[in-house]
């Protein structure tokens, strides 16, 4: 589902140039799900944005879904993930002046998707927010407001869920419980999960753990322990 | 994805209300303004076509011949005027009285008052005396011992005098429009035979029409006119109100394409605002999924439904504006305003799509190019709305809004010169100032050193706000200087008691009861002046029929000038080179000349110049030039001698004085005593200009109320855009345990800075515009505006920091959770 080939990622910062990630390689399969942990600044969410191809790596190349991602412009690659994928990030996303119920609408009326108003609110039943579809972000609380998030990333059932640290900025109660809408939702559509944590928890949850220091894939459990 | 839904979505976001707000006002004022003036001027233009009575007129000493007025196209509207002096005869008395014969189609503009008796209650009318009628001035009645209905006699016709003529549209414009009035019909001018061939006689064929159907007439009649003719059109019968009209349009362009600029800075800011908050929710609908296509389409979709919109209520808004401003001004206008046209209308929707164009798209479309990896790295994305291209844009957009509106490329490049000037100066400054003031916030303590680091933190955002504000404040700076330059000029013109009627031909020995008659009535002079008529017939001994250089001006030496003496240079008047007479004693008589006159015919200082007075030469020396002013009314002369030079010559005297309308029946004592004095009568020539410049002057007042508006908005705008920085950081600083006391002041002292630096700028742009403006576009001197300097810092200090308290006192009253969750 998700390739990757000694994959690095270099920014100019000042006068030096700084190596974010140092070569990596990967495969994710369909249906995987997979935690990317490791230190602070080791460059969890740089490979994150590259393998969901919102940033263009350095060198190396990206596969998602068989599309060679070096190989599309930014918007080729914007429309591949309208079709396969969902994100889910910590500090919510959500947009301000739309409605709980128009935040989960707004990618499926990106696809131009008629039953966009339906479904969203069906998806808003499944995390428990039937009764909140018209409040805005600001009214709701930060556990509500992720679960809209995953409400808003699971409602056009992508082939692959992005999550960057989903609950870092819940309490471990509320996390938690977003944490199971997370996995059950994901296990009743079989969507591939590559999810970033500072939790082991949560990242214990995953079939398989990757480990980053410093840019570099220090431990990869899938391959350590044959599927 | 629906668009106009989307529109939906994001006017609930707020930040495209003041985007809404000022596209309308922009196409109000435009449409509004514009409509306006257009229609003021089409009214103003058409009122002061009355003073011609017609919209063009050929003035001649002869009649046409028939066969040249035939060729004429026929939709033209004809009519003529015969004027002359000639006696009328009563029973008991006689009068020299200027006699106006006119054919039964005048007035072709304007109208004539009437009374039933004389001095009775005036009426209007559109019709003239019938053949064998007489209406006469009031006047004329108890100096001729006659009564409504009574005989009089004009040559060998018998007229009856009918009416009283109180005025007549175009009464100013003649040369004998001197002694009482008898107005006939053209009918009877042959029948009188009191014209005959060699009669000083004025003939004026009045022609109204479409522009080009009077163009139609010049060009026919062109091939037979001779050099004793002359067309006359507004601008010729009255050069005053012409020239007070044309800068009052200028001044309305002027304000109303300043009015343009203002909301373009304004749709400018509010675009930048909205982009800004805009940053985010592209970012995540492109993580999403969307395209870059589909987010152009989508927020410029917006923008543009938003310019509909806003066209559509600033029609409504601006057809508002014209009916408000016409009704506020009815009793001064004193015509109903001519209908509106589509230009204006028109022009508004333009001024929306190149507002839109030139400010609200450049901020938005680079929202296009906004990364999706910002959802995950927030500082991504910013750098791309701070870009020189958007101020270019701009820049370019008013000066192609500014010249399409004003079609006066000096004035736009005027206000251009101004406006990079500021902003040239603005960033320079500014940016001085920020490093400056990070320098004093580390010397600084407390409370200052907050408000100093706060701005040198937000100085782009700052630098951008100061350079905005003192535009807006520049504009507003120019405006009302150049309204008040305008009106203390016209006023200078006019002044309430503006000597209206003149007295000429007093004879020496009559000086003296004539003053004494002033003093019985009470009435103030402009004073007695002598004077001698003669002729100019040679400039350092060349004749002056001979000179090729004045061909152009021969009119100023084809006719007997008057000529005065003085002791002391008037007191009007101004020394513009030489000396007023000199001690050295001089070989020759000495003279002073009026600069303008003597420029038309080459004279300097040291010129000599010789005269014919009454037969006898003269010759004298210049020996100084002087200026004058004309619009004064008072009795002023091209020559002053010294005393003494024109002793020997006849003189008679002339004088000036101002009389109520109300007071115009002295004037029969005044001439019964007086029998040969001439009584030249400018009232109604004044009243006139006068009431043109009070409609004019109340139009610019109401547009300037405008243009305040809109520079509020811009400052609105302007402060709403760093609203949400500010709030975001004031309610940190709040709940990291700073007191509401210590926010208020520091808020407090950052906008007083942004005002005051504002304000500075705002003056010196102002000032270099103002220069510009007056010299170059309403034919002004050049003035200094001290005031600018202090009362425009001080002054936007003030403003900015309470507005700006208004607008953020919620971060200092609100529990700052409440902020925080907001943001
Ligand atoms: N565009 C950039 N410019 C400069 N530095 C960058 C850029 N992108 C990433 N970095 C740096 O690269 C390092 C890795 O960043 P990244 O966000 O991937 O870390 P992370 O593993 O997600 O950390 P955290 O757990 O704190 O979120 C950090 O030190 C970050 O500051
Ligand atoms: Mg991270």
């Amino acid at each position: 589902m998700i390739h990757a080939e000694n994959v690095s990622k270099r920014v100019q910062v000042a006068d030096s140039e700084l190596c974010i990630l140092k070569g990596t390689s990967l495969e994710i399969k369909r249906g995987e799900s997979v935690a990317i942990i490791g230190p602070s600044g080791s460059g969890k969410s740089t490979l994150l944005g590259l393998l969901a191809g919102l940033d263009e790596p350095t060198d190396g190349d990206i596969w998602l879904a068989g599309e060679h991602l070096n190989a599309l412009d930014e918007d080729g690659r914007a429309a591949l993930r309208l079709k396969l994928v969902g994100f889910v990030f910590q500090s919510f996303q959500l947009l301000p002046g739309l409605t709980a119920l128009e935040n989960v609408m707004l990618p499926l009326e990106l696809r131009g998707d008629r039953r966009a108003a339906k479904v969203a609110r069906d998806y808003l039943e499944r995390v428990g927010l039937a009764h909140r579809l018209d409040h805005y972000p600001r009214q709701l609380s930060g556990g509500e407001q992720q679960r809209v998030a995953l409400a808003r990333a699971f409602a056009p059932q992508p082939d692959i869920l992005f999550a960057d640290e989903p609950t870092g900025n819940l309490d471990a109660e509320t996390g938690a419980s977003v944490n199971d809408l997370l996995f059950s939702l994901n296990a009743q559509s079989g969507t591939t999960l590559v999810l970033v944590t500072h939790e082991p928890i949560l990242a214990r949850r995953c079939a398989r753990r990757i480990t980053l220091s410093a840019g570099e894939i220090v431990e990869d459990s899938g391959e350590v322990v044959p599927a | 994805m629906n668009h106009l839904r989307w529109l939906m979505r994001e006017w609930r976001g707020g930040e495209l209300a003041l985007l809404l707000v000022s596209l309308v006002l922009a196409v109000t004022i435009v449409s509004g303004v514009a409509g306006f003036a257009d229609r003021l001027q089409r009214g103003i233009v058409g009122e002061s076509h009355k003073f011609l009575a017609a919209d063009l007129v050929l003035k001649t000493p002869r009649t046409l011949p028939d066969s040249a007025l035939d060729k004429l196209p026929s939709v033209v509207e004809r009519a003529l005027v015969v004027e002359f002096r000639s006696m009328v005869v009563a029973a008991n008395a006689m009068e020299l009285a200027s006699i106006k014969a006119v054919s039964d189609s005048y007035p072709l503009r304007g109208e004539l008052t009437v009374s039933e008796t004389p001095f009775g209650a005036a009426q209007t009318t559109l019709e003239v005396p019938a053949s064998g009628r007489a209406w006469l001035d009031s006047r004329l009645f108890p100096l001729l011992g006659l009564e409504v209905g009574d005989e009089l006699q004009l040559g060998e016709l018998t007229l009856i005098a009918e009416r009283a003529l109180l005025t007549e549209p175009d009464r100013g414009t003649s040369f004998y429009g001197m002694g009482p009035r008898v107005l006939i019909n053209a009918a009877d001018v042959a029948r009188s035979g009191v014209v005959q061939a060699g009669s000083l006689v004025d003939y004026r064929y009045l022609f109204a029409g479409t522009e080009e159907q009077l163009q139609a007439v010049k060009t026919s009649l062109q091939p037979e006119l001779t050099a004793s003719e002359r067309w006359q059109g507004l601008d010729d019968s009255q050069p005053q109100i012409a020239k007070t009209l044309q800068r009052a349009e200028r001044f309305l362009l002027l304000a109303g394409s300043f009015g343009v600029a203002l909301a373009g800075v304004a749709v400018a800011l509010a675009a930048r605002r909205y982009s800004q908050r805009h940053l985010d929710t592209v970012a995540v609908m492109k993580a999403l999924g969307a395209g870059s296509r589909q987010v152009t389409s989508l927020y410029v979709g917006n923008i543009l439904l938003l310019a509909i919109l806003a066209t559509l209520l600033g029609w409504v808004l601006g057809l508002g504006v014209q009916n408000a401003l016409f009704a506020m001004i009815r009793d001064l206008v004193g015509f109903s305003p001519p209908a509106g046209t589509l230009r204006p209308l028109l022009a508004g929707a333009i001024t929306a799509l190149l507002c839109v164009v030139s400010f609200a798209l450049p901020p938005v479309l680079r929202l296009r190019s906004v990364p999706p990896l910002r959802v995950l790295r927030r500082d991504l994305g910013n750098e791309s709305l701070s870009s020189g291209v958007s101020a270019f844009a701009g820049i370019g957009g008013l000066f192609l809004l500014m010249l399409w509106y004003t079609g006066s490329i000096e004035l736009v490049l005027a206000v251009l010169v101004g406006v990079s000037a500021i902003l040239g100066l603005a960033g320079i400054l500014v940016l001085r100032l920020f490093s400056a003031m990070r320098g004093w916030a580390q010397g600084a303590g407390g409370v200052l050193k907050l408000a100093l680091s706060a701005m040198v933190r937000r100085r782009q955002a700052n630098a951008f706000q100061v350079v905005s504000l003192a535009l807006a404040l520049m504009v507003l700076l120019c405006i009302i200087a150049a309204r008040s330059s305008l009106m203390k000029e016209w006023q200078l013109q006019l002044p309430a008691d503006t000597p209206n009627h003149f007295l000429i031909n007093i004879a020496p020995e009559q000086v003296g009861p004539v003053n004494d008659w002033f003093e019985r009535q009470g009435i103030d002079s402009a004073g007695v002046f002598p004077m001698v008529r003669g002729r100019l017939v040679t400039i350092d001994g060349r004749d002056v029929q001979e000179i090729p250089e004045i061909e152009a001006n021969r009119g100023s030496v084809n006719r007997e000038i008057n000529l005065s003496w003085s002791d002391e240079l008037p007191g009007d008047n101004r020394l513009t080179a030489g000396q007023w007479w000199p001690d050295a004693s001089a070989s020759l008589p000495r003279v002073s000349v009026e600069d303008e006159f003597a420029e038309r015919l080459g004279i300097a200082v040291g010129t000599k110049l010789g005269f014919r007075i009454g037969g006898l030469p003269l010759e004298a020396e210049v020996t100084s030039l002087r200026s004058l002013s004309w619009d004064s009314m008072r009795p002023n002369f091209f020559l002053l001698f010294e005393p003494g030079v024109l002793d020997s010559y006849p003189s008679s005297s002339i004088t000036s004085f101002y009389l109520d309308a109300t007071d115009k029946v002295l004037l029969n004592d005044l001439l019964r005593q007086f029998p040969t004095i001439t009584l030249i009568e400018m009232d109604a020539v004044i009243r006139q200009a006068r009431t043109v410049v009070e409609q004019v002057s109340a139009a610019l007042e109401l547009v300037l109320v405008l243009i305040i508006g809109c520079a509020l908005l811009v400052g609105v705008a302007n402060i709403q855009a760093s609203l949400d920085s500010r709030l975001h950081e004031n309610a940190i600083l709040r709940t990291l345990g700073a007191s509401r006391q210590l926010i208020r002041t520091c808020l407090l002292a950052e906008f007083a800075m942004i005002g005051l630096v504002a304000g500075l700028l705002a003056g010196v742009g102002a000032e270099l515009c103002l220069y510009l403006i007056q010299t170059r576009l309403l034919d002004m001197s050049a003035s200094w505006h001290p005031l600018f300097w202090v009362v425009s810092p001080l002054g936007a200090a003030f403003v900015v920091a309470v507005s700006g308290w208004w607008f953020c006192r919620e971060v200092i009253v609100a529990p700052p959770l409440q902020v925080l969750r907001r943001l």
